[in-house]
């Protein structure tokens, strides 16, 4: 029985196949982006035949895709249909009415530029359901909802969104047009407001569930394509798709709820560093994953995946209230393009050179200097080991480019040019290290950071030192760590409802009201796990109040006691909540009340942990230099962040065994990443192939 | 690095010595101070004054380094502020105008000659000042309890030198943004003790000591570093009740005393210990006296936070450093701010516009006149010729506001955001090449007692009539004709528990057509950037419940080559009597077009009963304290922006897509555009071209 990880990326499709504890396979194939399925389907046949597995003894494939991300990024998403409250047809047009800048007249508005919903397929429909209470105050006109479903069919329209207001408090008439539609569009995919995220604030609401109309049908498609095909191919086990928030799901959930998958991507980089950070029992982690074009960073503290705030969850332009992993994207990569701006300020990034033409290095026709260029040029990537040789790259071109664009404008040498690249770009990614964590409470100094993608292991160190983590940790496969994670993911749904109620002299039908509420939703998560085969034994709720101030506008996230939430049992939720509120903003409102606004159920299911197997353990004594010798190549000129260039031994991290540990400066070099160590650094090798480094 | 800097009159002498002197003259400041304490009763003149503090600044220069390190010294120190704030204070009743105090920067012995700061670290520092002043803001809207503040984000914070230069700012509401130093010099004219201990933290919001206007209530803190004020944190947030005349807002008042509490360099926190006296002064002197508290309680929160994030960058980069930083770093800003001005042509450029009236004389239309003086890198814009303050709340504090309104015009016409691919640093810098003169007693620069709280919709107009006067030479950085207006309501009553419910709400404008693209729809307009409240937030916790909340449809924006924006018609029900309160303007003078394009259109507000809805009462954009009856809807309809170029030029196929999108009518399209549209919504091509060249001949005529 094997399970298998595939990742897509924006250049290569990364698999990890796991054939049984220890026996682990990984492999790379170049993604195919008009169809990303090909790649997919080609890297399984790949990977099964590299480890010796048949296709029906695959037990578990989990995807993490970029599907929907790229059809928000492309703008080719569906075109979709939407019923609303008569009066207020404009909600996503008028979005909160603030600009994307403060000091812009030739800004544009993308939600009225590029409309997920033309304002031509926004049909007002008669009906009004009131605050406080949901009641109805205008029946639902049934016959606008037919005349607008014949409005649709004539124009072609292959997404249906309903979007009532008010509809949190009072799910029926929307309920109701849903069935109408289904009566008048069999086979349309349709979407609700109230089921596909069931909470206050109508614009984000409408938002999210225009968000999911979109890229719906596309992204269903493609889900049981794939699903299908595998199934042609002979593999028996299900499908699991990546969410964002760092669970999986089955093929229905992901194509019924695709809103959940926009993160698919980076969220298996996130988990794949905190299982590389329980093979060293390093629980507080930062990880920074660096591809090409951008750097994904979270906070994961005491082993704890961290979800963002639902007010903070935004895909592009648009927000989308689906958990998501707390994760800061920013435009810094191997690939990002170094420039001097009118006014002389050196920047770099967010633009980068793509995989085509790539770095000035790669020889395909660019000219702008880029960090790969850089790293070049101060002698950390070795052009005859690029990518293990497979990439041959010109040091000249990459020299000539930092010249031309950086150097001659500034007067710099070409050194001293390449390593203020590196060092703006470090400075990029350390603010946004530092957004992600002492933004949000957490110190640093009490985490390993760590590296990898592709070029997060030369960047390691240099970020630790500005951000102050205590250790840098390079996984074992640094450019499939993502790919990883995916086998590491635990079968999760969520499931929210708005339920406001202040806790401060809530009666005891209120806390009855809370406790109904909250086990359906357990209920609803259960039914869904146990679809999913996972007898209620494995099954594990987490049961979540979102809280603020009674008064305030934003909630955190307060845990609910065990068992029954009564007048005895809501002080555990204040608490929570104080200490949320203490974390996040430095300050208690001590005696304020407290009022819970939604309620959260997560339905987990764990997955057995990924067996990686333990590296040889070196041998002690005169034998252990002799196998460190083994693991040395040879020795170049190399250039650190200091300025200083010394002569820098390179290592073959393949040959590296357990227990082994060298000073810098030292270079580590492996298929698809290379390790800076620079000189006063130290590095560890650990039982299961960690790199540990950390100022001698 | 010689600061060059053109500001108001006398400043600019002070600055240029400054300049000449260079950075050896921030140790000098301190004590130059004491001298101008002593000579004030005496002094007359800006130039008698900069000779009295050169030579001052030189003697106690020396003794300043003798006594170096010892706590004599701090006290020295003191007592110079301490006079020095008098003096100043003395100094402006007498000269009449604002001027630029300077606080001590550095300790003399640390104040080492620091090189120019590489690029690099530049960048890293700059990078690290933004990111403090967003954390700032986020920490005062998410903490915060009134939704002006919380969802509308009516609020700004950042981080100030010690001469109150703005180093970074949070992105959050264009206005608060650049007030800030005037609030910081109110201060230290009246600050309570005359001077700063460490643990001080103070609130003000006197519009005639800085302030942008009352209800915006600043929180500053300085930050002390080895017993030097090196900085301040600060914020500013819009409050929604501090105890006018009406709930929430005012117009028709006679006098600033009207605006409610008004506080003018109170120590809030003195020494680290809590004013409780002053918290419970408040209590009894707003509406809404627990939200305001908690929401100042916020601000104390970002304002410490930013307090922390200053000391860290000093803590890692060395104070002399970091001071280089943050002066290259507004030379930056100010150089690619001047390198645009330098692109506009040099000449006077004129343009003028009407308001309504000032909320009491009604149909008394108040002129807005504008004069742009482009003169190499430098540009004044001199509102001389505009009204006479006004009688009411209406006029405009010119510190925090006037002149605040013109930065933010420049801001977004020469360094626009989206057009730049680089990153700007927010600061001080890009308010260094511009000048602004209204004379004192217009409604721009006010006289005491004058009220000067609705001030909006007043500076909304400058920024659009700068724009206006300047299209025709910057005719891609442009828009059409602008909402340029706000629509600031306060809904007010009492609750069955006999306490008050206050809501402000912020309606949103439209832009003119830009030279390449449509004017947004419905958004917040030029200096205002705020979001709106959800409505279902709304409906769960005021009795208010939203009847109508979309695009207007009952008149059309400004046909174009680009149309302009459309308003929005929002209409809100309130469930048991009350009254409003509603500051807004520019029902009479349209948004122009430009480039051959169409006027848009004026805005109206209407108030009808629910359950009689044929009977419609058309009211004035201003109004005070109208008492509403239950089920009362108060109907606001936005102005729509004015077009731009020929309309001729739009292609007949996005006429078509804008009248099946309903941004259009059949008879606009016939009549504005020449397109003629079938019964089956699609373009009759013959009689399209036939149409529009009648229509080019008759408009060559």
């Amino acid at each position: 029985m094997a399970k298998i990880g595939v990742d897509v990326g924006g250049t290569f499709t990364d698999l990890v196949l796991e054939k049984g504890p220890r026996d682990v396979y990984v492999h790379k194939v170049p993604s195919t982006p008009e169809d990303q399925s090909i790649a997919v389907l080609r890297g399984i046949h790949e990977i099964c035949e590299v480890a010796g597995v048949k296709p029906r003894d695959i037990e578990m494939i989990v995807h993490g895709t970029t599907i929907a991300t790229n059809i928000t990024l492309e703008h080719n998403g569906s075109d979709v249909g939407m019923l609303t409250s008569r009066g207020f047809r404009d909600i996503l047009h008028i979005a909160r009415h603030k600009r994307p800048h403060n000091f812009s007249l030739q800004f544009e508005v993308p939600w009225q530029s590029k409309p997920l919903v033309r304002r031509r397929n926004r049909i007002p429909i008669t009906e009004r359901v009131l605050p406080p209470e949901g009641t109805i105050d205008t029946p639902l006109d049934e016959d606008e909802v037919r005349k607008g479903c014949r409005l649709f069919k004539e124009r072609g329209i292959e997404s249906v969104i309903i979007c009532f207001m008010f509809s949190f408090l009072n799910s029926k008439h929307e309920l109701r047009a849903k069935a109408i539609v289904e009566e008048e569009m069999p086979g349309v995919y349709i979407s609700t407001s109230c089921e596909v995220v069931d909470v206050i604030r109508e614009y984000e609401r409408f938002s999210t569930t225009a968000m999911n109309g979109y890229v719906g049908p596309k992204t269903a498609r493609y889900i049981r394509n794939l699903a299908d095909k595998l199934r042609e191919e002979g593999v028996k086990a299900e499908l699991r798709v990546m969410q964002s928030n760092g669970g999986v799901a089955t093929v229905d959930m992901s194509s019924e709820r695709p809103v959940t998958i926009l993160l698919s991507g980076p969220a298996g980089g996130v988990i794949g560093g905190r299982w590389a950070g329980a093979l060293s029992k390093e629980k507080n982690l930062l990880t920074v994953d660096i591809g090409g074009t951008s750097a994904d960073i979270s906070t994961i503290p005491d082993g704890r995946i961290r979800i963002m705030n639902p007010r903070d969850t935004y895909v592009g332009d648009y927000p989308v209230l689906v958990p998501m992993i707390d994760l800061t994207t920013i435009g810094a990569g191997g690939g990002s393009i170094a420039f001097i701006d009118e006014g002389g300020a050196f920047r770099v990034g967010p633009k980068s050179a793509g995989a085509d033409p790539g770095p000035a290095c790669y020889g395909n026709g660019g000219t702008e200097p880029t960090v790969t260029d850089a790293q070049v040029v101060l002698g950390r990537l070795d052009v005859d080991r690029f990518l293990g040789g497979d990439l041959p790259i010109d040091a000249d071109l990459a020299g000539r480019a930092i010249d031309d664009k950086i150097g001659s404008k500034l007067k710099m040498k070409t050194k001293a040019a390449a390593l203020g690249i590196i060092r703006v770009i470090n400075s990029n990614m350390a603010l946004a290290i530092r957004a992600n964590s002492v933004a949000r409470g957490y110190d640093p100094r009490n985490f390993g950071l760590m590296a990898f993608g592709g070029a997060g292991p030369l960047h390691g160190v240099a970020l630790a030192q500005e951000v102050a983590a205590k250790e840098v940790i390079i996984p074992p496969s640094p450019g499939i760590n993502a790919a990883i994670g995916l086998l590491e993911t635990d079968m999760q749904y969520e499931f929210t409802r708005s339920a406001p109620l202040i806790l401060e002299g809530a009666a005891k039908k209120d806390f009855d009201r809370v406790n109904a509420a909250v086990k359906k939703l357990e209920k609803l998560c259960s039914e869904r796990l146990s679809a999913d085969g996972i007898p209620k034994s494995k099954q594990v709720f987490s049961r979540i109040a979102e809280c603020r101030y009674h008064g305030q506008g934003f909630e955190l996230r307060a845990e609910l006691p065990k068992g029954q939430l009564n007048e005895k049992t809501k002080s555990v939720v204040i608490d929570n909540f104080h200490a949320q509120h203490k974390l996040d903003y430095g300050y208690t409102f001590g005696s304020d009340q407290v009022e819970i606004m939604t309620l959260r159920v997560i339905g987990i299911a764990k997955v057995e942990p990924l067996t990686w197997p333990k590296l040889k353990k070196a041998p002690t004594g005169r034998a252990k230099k002799k196998t460190l010798d083994e693991a040395f190549l040879y020795s170049r000129k190399t250039t650190f962040d200091d300025g200083k260039t010394v002569d820098t031994p390179r290592f073959n991290r393949d040959k590296l065994l357990a227990g082994h540990s060298l000073t810098g400066p030292a270079v580590i070099i492996q298929h698809n990443s290379t390790t800076l160590v620079p000189p006063g650094y130290r590095v560890r090798v650990s039982d299961f192939g960690n790199l540990h480094i950390a100022a001698s | 690095m010689a600061r060059k800097t053109t500001k108001t009159g006398s400043k600019a002498s002070k600055r240029t010595t400054r300049t000449a002197t260079a950075r050896k003259t921030t140790t000098r400041k301190t004590v130059a101070r004491k001298t101008t304490v002593r000579k004030t009763a005496t002094r007359k003149t800006a130039a008698r004054k900069t000779t009295a503090r050169r030579t001052a600044a030189r003697k106690t220069s020396v003794r300043k380094t003798a006594a170096r390190k010892t706590t004599a010294r701090k006290t020295v120190a003191r007592k110079t502020v301490t006079r020095k704030t008098a003096a100043k204070a003395a100094n402006r009743r007498a000269a009449g105008k604002a001027r630029t105090a300077k606080r001590t920067t550095a300790r003399p012995a640390r104040a080492k000659k620091v090189k120019d700061i590489d690029p690099i670290t530049l960048q890293v520092i700059g990078g690290a000042l933004h990111t403090a002043a967003k954390e700032m803001g986020h920490v005062l809207y998410r903490m915060s309890f009134s939704s002006i503040i919380r969802e509308s984000e009516d609020l700004g914070a950042g981080l100030f030198d010690a001469d109150f230069n703005t180093l970074s700012e949070s992105d959050s509401t264009p206005l608060h943004i650049g007030s800030i130093p005037g609030y910081l010099q109110g201060i230290q004219d009246t600050l309570q003790d005359g001077e700063w201990y460490e643990g001080d933290i103070v609130i003000h919001n006197h519009p005639y000591h800085g302030a942008s206007h009352s209800p915006d209530i600043l929180i500053a803190i300085p930050i002390f570093w080895e017993g030097e004020i090196v900085g301040f944190s600060a914020n500013t947030a819009h409050h929604i009740d501090i105890g006018s005349a009406t709930p929430g807002l005012i117009i028709d008042i006679p006098d600033v005393f009207a605006e409610g509490m008004l506080f003018a360099g109170i120590k809030l926190y003195r020494k680290g210990v809590r004013n409780e006296g002053l918290w419970k002064f408040m209590g009894n002197n707003s509406r809404m006296a627990t939200m305001l508290r908690d929401d100042i309680e916020a601000q104390v929160a970002s304002a410490r936070l930013g307090v922390e994030r200053f000391k860290d960058l000093i803590r890692q980069y060395g104070l002399a450093t970091l001071q280089a930083a943050c002066n290259q770093l507004m030379d930056y800003t100010e150089r690619m701010m001047r390198q645009q001005i330098r692109k506009i042509p040099d000449g006077v450029y004129h343009s003028e516009g009407w308001l309504d009236d000032d909320g009491r004389n009604r149909g008394k239309r108040l002129r807005v006149k504008v004069a742009v003086i482009v003169k190499g890198d430098n540009v004044t814009v001199d509102l001389t010729g505009s009204a006479d303050q006004v009688p009411t709340g209406y006029n405009v504090p010119f510190e925090g506001s006037t002149k605040v309104a013109v930065f933010c015009c420049f801001r977004s016409l020469l360094l626009d955001q989206a057009m730049s691919e680089v990153y700007i640093p927010q600061n001080q810098g890009s308010f260094r090449p511009i000048k602004v003169i209204a004379p004192k007693g217009s409604i721009f620069n006010p006289k005491f007692p004058a009220a000067a709280e609705a001030r909006f919709t007043q500076c909304q107009r400058v920024i659009d009539c700068i724009i206006e006067a300047l299209a025709p030479v910057l005719p891609e950085r442009v828009t059409a004709g602008n909402s340029a207006s706000l629509s600031f309501i306060a809904y007010a009553g009492l609750r069955p528990s006999g306490d008050y419910w206050v809501f402000l709400e912020v309606n949103e404008g439209s832009y003119g057509a830009r030279a390449t693209s449509d004017g947004p729809d419905s958004i917040d307009n030029l200096m205002c950037n705020t979001r709106n409240n959800p409505l279902e937030d709304l409906g769960m916790h005021l009795p208010m419940v939203c009847e109508r909340y979309e695009l207007r449809d009952d008149v059309m924006p400004g046909a174009g080559k680009h149309r302009g924006g459309i308003g929005v018609v929002k209409a809100q029900r309130v469930l048991t009597a009350g009254s409003i309160t509603h500051e807004c303007d520019r029902h009479t003078d349209v948004p122009k077009g430009i480039f051959g394009g169409a006027a848009g259109a004026v805005g109206k507000v209407q108030q009808y009963n629910f359950k009689t809805p044929g009977d419609v009462k058309d009211l004035p954009a201003k109004f005070s304290g109208v008492d509403i009856d239950a089920d009362d809807v108060i109907a606001f309809y936005g102005p729509c922006g004015g077009g731009y170029g020929d309309p001729l030029e739009r292609p007949a196929e996005q006429v078509l897509d804008d009248v099946l999108d309903d941004f259009c009518t059949i008879d606009q399209a016939l009549n504005a555009y020449g397109v003629v549209i079938t019964n089956a919504m699609q373009i009759d091509k013959p009689a399209t071209s036939a149409r529009r060249a009648e229509m080019g001949k008759v408009a060559a005529e």
